[in-house]
Formats: C-alpha cells, structure tokens, sequence
C-alpha cells in the first residue's frame, strides 16, 4: 500500500477481509459445509497497461483438485505463475482446507479485457466461477508497493500505531542465479564445464531463461543436471541459500583467444512465503564470464585431438585366402575431443588395395569430456599371394596435461594369403599412388605424333543434319521440277501441236499390257493408238524424222486394228507395242 | 609481261615461304613430343606433362600425343589426368583399341563406375560417328541419291537408277542421324585433381559444397571465366576450377562451347 494513502482507506480492505474471513468462519462452523466452492478474484478491476494483474483462483474444500487449468483470458497474458497455496484450519473442532493458485497478468492493449470463467470439475460436479471484466487505461492507475505484500492485510502492523514504533518486517527473501565454470584457462578443444545454478533462500515455483544462452566461439554439448531434490545448502557471503543446479553445459573452445560467455537473464517465480503473501517475480541475471584459451600447435599429420587416447589395430581374419577381404579396424578410445576427428589415418599396403573406411562411434558426453571410442573400418583386398604386412598406424593428439603433441601407434599386422603363385597373380600397386601399372617396367609411349588423327577431319553433327535437310529439299526440287518443265515446254509448242500429255513411265506401263489378258486386236491396237496419241498428240503436220516415226507406227497400228481377223495377231502386236515402246523411250 | 613475271616471283617466293615455315612447323612439332618422349622416359614427369601440353595448346592433338602424356601422368601417380588424357585421345580416335583397354584399367583402379566415366549416353553416338565416319558416309551417299535423281530427271527411264535413288537417300538419312543427334551430346570435364572442391559460386571467395571425385566425368553446364559449373553423379551442382575438371570436348587451352 502507499504510504500516502488515507489511513481510513487503507483500513478498508483489511476491515472488509476480516470480515470477510469472520463470515466464511461463521459459515463453516454453522451452514453444512459443501463439498467444493471456487472462487475467481483479481486485485483490481481498473487498471492501466503498465500495471499487473493478480489472478486468485482459490476452492475451498477437502476434495479440492491438485491442479486447476488457467481461466480463457482476453487482452491479458500470464507473465508469472501459478504459485499454489494450501490452508487447513481447524476451528471449533471442525476442519476446513482450500487451495488457492495465484497468476501474474499484463495487460496486451488498453481497452477491455477478460478473465474468463473458470472451470474446475470436483467429483462428480463441475464448479463454475463467473468471468470477471477488466478496464485496461493507459499508463499506470494502480499504486506501487511492494509486491510480496500485495495480498497482506498487515504490512502496516496496526500495533505500530498503537505502541508508536515500528514492528521488524519480515526480510525479502534472497535469489540470485549464477555460471560457474570449471576453469577459466584452456586449451583449443579442451573441455569446460559451465553450471547454471540458483541460489535462492525461498522455494522456486518456476524457472524461465530471458533470452537463449550464446556460446560464440565454442562447441556446445549439452548435459543433464543432476537431480535437485531440496536443493543443497551452500552459504555464499556468510549468507545461507539452498543450491539448485539448473543448467549444465559442456564447451568446447574452437579457438585461441580471450573467449566471453555472455550473461543470461531468468525469471523466477517465487512461491508465496505465508497466508498472507503473494509471492512474486524476480528477474535475475548472472555475470559475465571470460575464459583464456591457449592455441594448440598445428604440425603436420595432427589429427586436432585434445585429449588422452590410446590406439589399437586390428584385422578380422589374418589368414585368407586371395581374392577375399580382411577387415582391418583402427580404434581410438579415451576422453577429449573425439567428436571432432573425423580424418581416418592414411592405410597403405603394399600387395592390397585399400578402400575408404567405415567410422563407428561409440561416445558418451560427460562432465569431463566426451569419452568413448571411434573406430575407422578398412576392407583390404589382397592383390597378390604370400606374406603381406598392415604398416603401423599412428594418432597424434595434444594432451593438454603434458602441453604437448604425443603420438600413439599400433603394432604392424600380419596378413597372410593363400592361393596362386606368390606375388604373381596380381601386380602389388606402388604404396602411396592410386594406380596399378601393370609393370614397372619403362612407359609405353608413342613414337610418332600423328598430328592428323582420324577424327580431326568429321563434320560437325548439325552440319550434317544441315546436309541431310538440305537434300531432302534438293530431292524435292527434283521431283517438281519435271512436271514444271513438261508445263512450261507445252506453253512453248507451237499453235496446233498439242505437247505430250502422259508421263513416260505410264504410257510404258500401258504398252506392256498390249496381248495379255485376252485382249482382242482391236482393243490392243486401239491401246496402242490411244497411247501414242495421248503421248506425241497430233503431229499431221510434223515432217520431222519424229513426226515421220510416229506417223508410220500409227498407220501399221491401224492397219491390224481395221484388218479383217484372218489369223492370229499377238505376235504382231507385241511387235507393235515394241515399236511404240522404242519410239515412246526414244522421243517422249 | 615483265611487271606480270615480277607478281609471279612474288606470288611463287611468298607460297614457297609458307609452305617451308608449316614444313618446318611441323617438323618441330614432332621434335618437340620426342623430347617430351624424352624427358617422360627419364622420369621426368612434369616437364614431360607440360610439353604435352604445351603441343596440344598449339594445335597439335592427336591420340598418340595423349597416351603419351597418360602414360607420363599415370606414371606421376596422377590418376584423374591419366584418365581424362586417355579420354581425350578416344575422342580423338574412337578406334584405339589400346586407350579402351587402358580407360578400362585405370577406372578399375579408381574404382569408379562405368556410369562415372559416361554421364552422357549421347557422346557415345558422336564417337562412333567418329569412329566409323558416318558423317562422310551420309554425305556420299546423300550426294549420290542427288545424283541418281538429276539423271533420273533429265535423261531417260531407268527403274534401277530410281531404286538407286531411293536406297542411297534412305540410306545418307540415316547414317546422318548419328550425327545429329550425337551432336545433341552436352559437353563433358575430368575431374583431374584429387579433392577438387565443388564451389557455390564463380569467384575465388565462394565458399566449397563439397569435394569431386577424381576421375569421374561430369556434364560442362556452364562456362565462366576460369570456372565450369558441373553437375556430378549424386546430382550436386556447383562451380570447379578449369584446372580441377579438364573438357573433353575442347582442347586444353580452348574455350568450352556454350552451356545448355
């Protein structure tokens, strides 16, 4: 309450609760008790929209649920809550217990807001408490005070003015949040423990992270904080808290330099200390932390592990037969930076080809580091017959404890094949290169240069194409220029002479079928007339060698096709048609 | 007549000039790959490399200037040039039988797929054109239909010149869609470098998508400056250095044609 308020109106809302609390007490002692009653109050039914809102949704009664959902809220958010709160009385012998839930809300936007009913099933029965509407104005309307003594009818202690000194308030409970690494100097790829944990003096009802904890400059591994219960005690400037550990995380620097792991703000619910108090919110940040990473030293072959590490080697079936495959496994196990390496170590064998590998892991994060193992699968393919030999195989790593490069090796691993000729079933590649010459002998070159190859001299496809099109349309031109040209030589012919009228091809075609078929010899001479005809035309006035040809042939034509039938003429018509034939090949 | 002799010793003095200098041009050429010859025979591999190609910028390719310098880089331990040299020489004589055989025993080696040296069926069609010259086969045989046809025209009948004509035309049409269409063939690169990086962009600070495998062919889709952007067999698409993924559709030094 305000310290300028009236005393009269400050003595309002405790007289009216005390009232309120004789009433209830009367109720219970003398109305039979019923089995459940739920109430929904808010501390203000103005209010501006900078100012909170305290939703109090309490059942009174020994059947009360443990738990009641949040009322549909309108122009309204939960911004801290629920804290729960159970009373049990007993008065005149007669017990009593209600449970109450306590929410935090802010306004969204000035205007009308709502908290909707609420509703709570007890046994059998669903229990109703009405909505409740909100006046939301700009700025701020209600008064500030303390929130922790919003609900207390006596943070002005009424003996205060009766013995005219002020009475001890109850001291606000302590809470901070804070990071706490393992070590603030490392190396590149050494592990750090960063543990969240809240120091607190009063029970945490809830817990909320303000903005995302960022770890620029790290690798990030998460663990599981372990379990709280009660929280641990812990005393920190001579004052008494309860630890909890909220947040554990696992860093991995990724490079040299002076590394800052930013703040991060919480929000954390406090739950009501007594009847009378509300709880509140507190927002708490932690500090800053700076942390010293050393650079490793970068030599060549370094596989970038930090850490302790042992190596092994070892081969699936020593003994095989050739053109089978061993399985050659290369394990690194110990704690550090395992997760990063991925580069397998360079297998070479002399005799057998080699294929890329296979990696399995098998890693666990811990509060030291991620340990475990990682295990680089070869498959080997003897190429030859005999003795063959899996060279060492080395892991170099920086051990932060010794501050130096150190290098683990397995022992060489003998590999025997069985079957064909040693040595000369199948060429050994050189070690180190990709490609099996099939010799060692001197190279295989070419004397001459052969500027001209065979291909030098192609056609490009789409000229050909061009070509092919090209042809196509030439063909076409051939095929329609003899008929334009028998139409442009009979627009030509003089007055009179009528040109040619058939194609060669069919009148030739026709010739052939004169004195098949039973055809008699008028009609056959008839054929042959007609086709002379219709190729030379009329050429009455023709005195040419042709003229003179065609003339003579028509007239012996006629001549057997008006003649009486004495004998048999086919042999005489296909000598016709022969003529006629010739004459057609030799001037059509 | 006497300014007309002068233009004569003119013309004659300037054509004997020329042919001497492509004799002699020649002539060096061939010495030049003997030395190269040379220096890969006493194992000395990269200068031996370089004169190979420094004669194949020059105009002087040929299948035999290729194995060489296969050989040469096989020899190097440089596995995906001696792969795109010896694809270079097939395309350039499709015939070979020796470069098959050794294409075939290097893919081995690399462990790469068949699919992996051949991402375009199309090209296989432009190396039998080259190989059995069927683009100098349609051409004959499509001037000899054209031929059959014009006498068939303006001289006299002959039923065994028009089934001549339409033979050798059906015939020229056919031998030139193998070349048309393998034409139609996209441009290819080597992967000649082991991790060559695959790049999101043309430009020395694009940032690598992944790494080519080296001896694989990949189809050219795009030029630009000394970059190509290649699509490899996974499908992932991205920019390479001309140096990383060597064309086997243009001769070292000469511009990839335009992508599709």
């Amino acid at each position: 309450m305000s310290a300028h308020r009236p005393s009269s109106t400050r003595r309002l809302p405790r007289l009216a609760l005390a009232a309120g609390v004789a009433v209830t007490l009367v109720c219970a002692v003398a109305c039979p008790r019923a089995e459940a009653a739920i109430r929904s109050e808010v501390d203000a039914t103005r209010i501006g929209l900078e100012d909170q809102l305290q939703l109090t949704i309490t059942v009174d009664g020994a059947s009360a649920p443990n738990q009641v959902p949040p009322p549909p809220l309108g122009n309204l958010r939960v911004v801290g809550g629920p804290s729960v709160s159970t009373q049990v009385s007993l008065v005149n012998g007669s017990l009593s217990q209600s449970r109450s839930w306590t929410y935090w809300l802010q306004p969204a936007a000035a205007g009308q807001a709502e908290v909707g009913a609420v509703r709570v099933r007890v046994g059998s029965n669903e229990e109703t408490a009405p909505a409740i509407a909100i006046e939301v104005v700009a700025g701020s309307v209600k008064p500030r005070r303390p929130a922790r003594r919003a609900m207390d009818p006596f943070a002005q202690d009424p003996l205060d003015e009766l013995f005219g000194r002020p009475r001890g308030r109850v001291a606000e409970p302590r809470v901070f949040v804070e990071a706490r690494p393992s070590r603030t100097s490392l190396y590149v790829g050494e592990p750090l423990l960063l543990t969240y944990s809240i120091y607190t003096q009063a029970s945490v009802s809830g817990l909320e992270f303000g903005n995302a904890p960022q770890f620029g400059g790290f690798w990030v591994e998460d663990l599981t904080p372990p379990p709280n219960g009660s929280g641990e005690p812990a005393t920190v400037e001579g004052i008494g808290y309860r630890r909890f550990t909220v947040m554990l995380k696992l860093l991995f620097p990724t490079k040299a330099g002076r590394l800052t792991i930013p703040p991060i703000s919480v929000r954390l619910a406090m739950s009501r200390q007594s009847l009378f108090d509300a709880g509140f919110v507190a927002e708490r940040s932690t500090k800053p932390i700076t942390v010293e990473v050393k650079p490793i030293p970068d030599t060549p072959g370094f596989s970038g592990a930090v850490g302790r590490f042992k190596t092994s080697s070892a081969v699936d079936r020593p003994n095989l037969a050739l053109g089978e495959a061993a399985t050659l496994r290369f394990k690194v196990e110990g704690s550090g930076n395992l997760k990063w390496i991925d580069r397998a170590p360079d297998v070479s064998v002399t005799g057998a080809k080699v294929y890329p590998p296979q990696t399995k892991s098998d890693l666990k994060t811990q509060p030291t580091g991620i340990v475990g193992s990682r295990t680089w699968e070869f498959v080997v393919v003897p190429q030859t017959a005999g003795m063959l030999e899996i060279p060492a195989l080395r892991f170099s790593y920086f051990d932060p404890a010794a501050g130096r490069i150190l290098e683990s090796e397995t022992a060489p691993l003998p590999l025997r094949v069985e079957g064909g000729t040693p040595g000369a079933m199948i060429p050994a590649p050189p070690a180190g290169t990709g490609l099996a010459r099939p010799t060692g002998g001197p190279l295989a070159l070419r004397a001459d240069l052969e500027a001209r190859s065979p291909g030098a001299l192609s056609l490009p496809g789409g000229m050909v194409g061009l070509l092919a099109g090209a042809c196509l349309l030439l063909h076409a031109g051939l095929w329609g220029a003899g008929p334009l040209a028998r139409r442009f030589a009979g627009a030509r012919s003089p007055a009179g002479r009528a040109g040619p009228r058939r194609d060669v091809r069919g009148v030739l075609r026709d010739l052939e079928r004169v004195g098949r078929d039973g055809m008699s010899k008028e009609k056959a001479a008839g054929l042959i007339e007609r086709t002379i005809h219709g190729v030379f035309g009329s050429l009455d006035d023709a005195e040419d060698e042709r003229g003179r040809a065609v003339r003579q042939l028509l007239e012996d034509v006629q001549l057997v096709r008006y003649a009486p039938q004495l004998g048999e003429y086919s042999e005489r018509l296909r000598e016709l048609a022969a003529r006629a034939g010739e004459v057609v090949r030799k001037w059509a | 007549m006497g300014v007309r002799l002068a233009r004569a010793a003119v013309v004659a003095i300037a054509l004997a000039g020329v042919l001497g200098g492509s004799i002699a041009h020649a002539t060096t050429a061939e010495d030049r790959f003997r030395a190269a010859n040379a220096l890969a025979r006493h194992a000395d591999y990269p200068k031996a490399i370089a004169a190979y190609d420094e004669l194949a910028r020059s105009g002087f390719e040929s299948a035999a200037l290729y194995w060489n310098w296969a050989q040469a880089a096989a020899a190097r331990g440089a596995t995906g040039e001696a792969l795109w040299a010896l694809l270079r020489a097939r395309e350039l004589d499709p015939g070979d039988r020796a470069v098959r055989r050794d294409i075939e025993r290097l893919r081995e080696g690399a462990n790469l797929d068949r699919a992996e040296i051949a991402p375009e069926p199309l090209a296989a069609l432009a190396r039998w054109t080259r190989r059995f010259r069927l683009d100098l086969v349609a051409v004959v045989l499509m001037a000899a239909s054209l031929a059959a046809h014009a006498w068939l025209r303006w001289r006299r009948w002959a039923p065994r010149l028009a089934n001549l004509t339409w033979a050798t035309l059906v015939l020229g049409l056919l031998a030139a869609v193998v070349p048309a269409v393998g034409s139609l063939a996209r441009p290819t690169g080597a992967v000649v470098r082991r991790g060559a990086a695959l790049l999101d962009a043309a430009s020395p600070t694009a940032e690598a998508l992944g790494t080519l495998r080296e001896g694989e062919v990949v189809p050219i889709l795009e030029t630009s400056g000394t970059y190509v952007r290649v699509e490899d067999s996974s499908g992932a698409r991205g920019w390479a250095l001309t140096d990383d993924v060597r064309s086997l559709t243009a001769a070292p030094g000469r511009r990839e044609r335009a992508g599709y």
